[in-house]
């Protein structure tokens, strides 16, 4: 009865895993056979010509990088920080468990909530109109209870042995936060903002309000004012407004850029999840 | 040692000690005091309070939750426990190696310096210095000096340990709480780490918890017997080493030397 039962689980999550592999990999498969045409020197070089029919995707890439570069600035301190609140400064279980749900809430909210924000925010009551700057805050935002999460379990992961070892050595709380807890965490720090930021490439709600246009910019040069191309916007538009034939290998090359710009950036943290993993199981 | 020695020059004591978490007493009326230049072992069962006892003297006790300590403990005469005490000044003084060694995920050189360069300022001078001593304190440099870059989980346990003594020396603690330091080492690192012991306490008094009665007979000068009477752990005995174990006269050590010796 119960090998039947094992047997059945088994069959039942292996079936689970197959699905889960099968539609991952037809998407890729679908990504990959469709955008490999499109990749070349010159789409990575040139700049988007013909409303998308021609050109590359230079200032896409540029302008995702300004966007991705200016959340982790933003994102990385204001993680830490909540972390060590988390972690370290409030002594009340019940508020830490109050602020560990809302972090977990704000993880589900919709991407689009972040964008209204920002555009109420940055766009309108600060008046920065559409600015890579307001595009970078606001995919902070958005990241920021991932990154958070993902810190918060890797400080908790550290072996007690070692703060009490150190404490033991009458190290205070501040030398302790230096000297342990955030040297043995560095690792959920990137890993935490890698897959916050690989989210965060894919993202088109929060900046569309807030931080990108289809075309006609190129570095910004301001805060004001000062849009900037992305990828996620530039399939999204090609995708939704462009009926022309040619425009289909450009719109599967930008989405398979898009993909390998995520796909490196989840491996990229691979090692430091591996590594949390084993040690919270030693 | 005498006891009047003992009395007067008494490094730390504990005075009418009482322990509990959250409202079950773990000891009850403990005191105790350890000379200058003395090993004062603690023996007993499990479970009796014995590293409670030891973590109450250098307050590391409080980072278990809902842990409450009465009475008093006095290092140099002055109470641990009174108002306006620097804990982390206190824990510094009183340094402490645990039951197994802990060592930290980075190279031995950074291991033995972990406290100390953060506790004050040292040069780089200084720092090579440090390093160099301590681990001669604890007869380690020579088998470690051409490598002092590379990772310290590569040493021994044995190693290890004596890598932690290290850098609790290179703190300058003027005691020294350990807490069954040789329970996960083999007798030859066992041998290593009482002979180290035997040539520390002239410069620093050791508390010295074990389960080993063999270690203790060695090492220790004064002995007490932690254990379990009325439901809470006491001090049910203590003395000289030699009048401890030659002669036991409550019914808990007569019963734990009897059961130590059919083992």
């Amino acid at each position: 009865m119960r090998r039947g039962m094992d047997v059945g689980l088994g069959l039942l999550t292996g079936g689970c895993l197959l699905a889960c592999l099968t539609i991952a990999g037809g998407l890729i498969w679908a990504i990959v056979s469709r955008g490999w045409g499109a990749l070349s020197l010159s789409f990575f070089t040139e700049q988007i010509a013909l409303v998308g029919a021609a050109g590359g995707i230079l200032w896409n890439l540029v302008g995702t990088t300004i966007l991705l570069v200016t959340a982790f600035l933003v994102c990385a301190p204001l993680a830490v920080a909540l972390t060590l609140l988390e972690r370290v400064w409030l002594k009340q279980k019940r508020v830490r468990h109050w602020l560990r749900i809302g972090l977990y809430t704000a993880n589900g909210l919709p991407s689009i909530v972040f964008g209204l924000f920002g555009f109420l925010v940055f766009v309108q009551w600060c008046g920065w109109g559409k600015s890579w700057l307001a595009g970078g805050l606001v995919l902070a935002m958005s990241m920021l209870p991932t990154v958070t999460l993902v810190l918060i379990e890797r400080m908790a992961a550290i072996p007690e042995r070692y703060i009490i070892a150190a404490t033991g050595l009458g190290l205070n709380e501040e030398q302790l936060v230096w000297a342990v807890l955030l040297r043995q965490s560095w690792g959920g720090l990137i890993s935490g903002c890698l897959l916050g930021l690989a989210r965060a490439a894919g993202e088109t709600a929060p900046i569309m309000f807030t931080a990108t246009i289809f075309a006609g910019a190129t570095l910004p040069k301001a805060v004001v004012e000062s849009p900037v191309l992305t990828l996620p916007y530039h399939i999204f538009i090609l995708a939704q407004d462009s009926f022309a034939p040619g425009i289909g290998t450009k719109i599967w090359g930008a989405a398979l850029v898009l993909l390998g710009l995520v796909f490196s950036m989840s491996l990229a943290a691979l090692p430091s999840r591996l590594r949390l993993h084993e040690e919270s199981h030693v | 040692m005498s006891d009047n020695t003992a009395q007067t020059n008494a490094v730390l004591e504990a005075l009418q000690l009482d322990v509990r978490a959250r409202g079950k007493g773990i000891l009850q009326n403990v005191s105790m005091r350890v000379a200058a230049g003395q090993i004062f072992g603690i023996i007993g069962p499990s479970g009796a309070g014995k590293s409670t006892l030891l973590r109450c003297f250098n307050r590391l006790s409080e980072l278990t939750s809902g842990i409450k300590v009465r009475g008093d403990v006095r290092l140099k005469g002055r109470s641990v426990y009174s108002a306006g005490t620097d804990v982390n000044a206190l824990r510094a003084r009183v340094g402490m190696l645990f039951q197994e060694p802990v060592v930290f995920p980075t190279d031995i050189r950074s291991n033995v310096l972990f406290g100390a360069r953060r506790l004050r300022k040292l040069s780089k001078t200084d720092e090579a210095d440090l390093a160099e001593t301590s681990l001669r304190d604890v007869a380690l440099w020579e088998e470690v000096r051409d490598r002092l870059a590379q990772p310290a989980g590569n040493l021994s346990l044995g190693q290890q340990q004596r890598l932690c003594l290290a850098r609790t020396l290179a703190v300058q603690p003027e005691v020294l709480l350990m807490d069954e330091p040789t329970s996960s080492l083999d007798p030859r690192s066992t041998g290593a780490i009482e002979e180290l012991m035997l040539q520390l306490k002239s410069r620093h008094s050791i508390v010295l918890v074990t389960h080993n009665l063999a270690q203790a007979r060695r090492v220790s000068c004064v002995v007490a017997c932690v254990s379990v009477r009325n439901g809470v752990g006491q001090i049910v005995e203590q003395g000289t080493s030699g009048a401890l174990f030659g002669s036991p006269q409550s019914p808990e050590l007569r019963e734990y030397l009897k059961w130590d010796s059919q083992a």
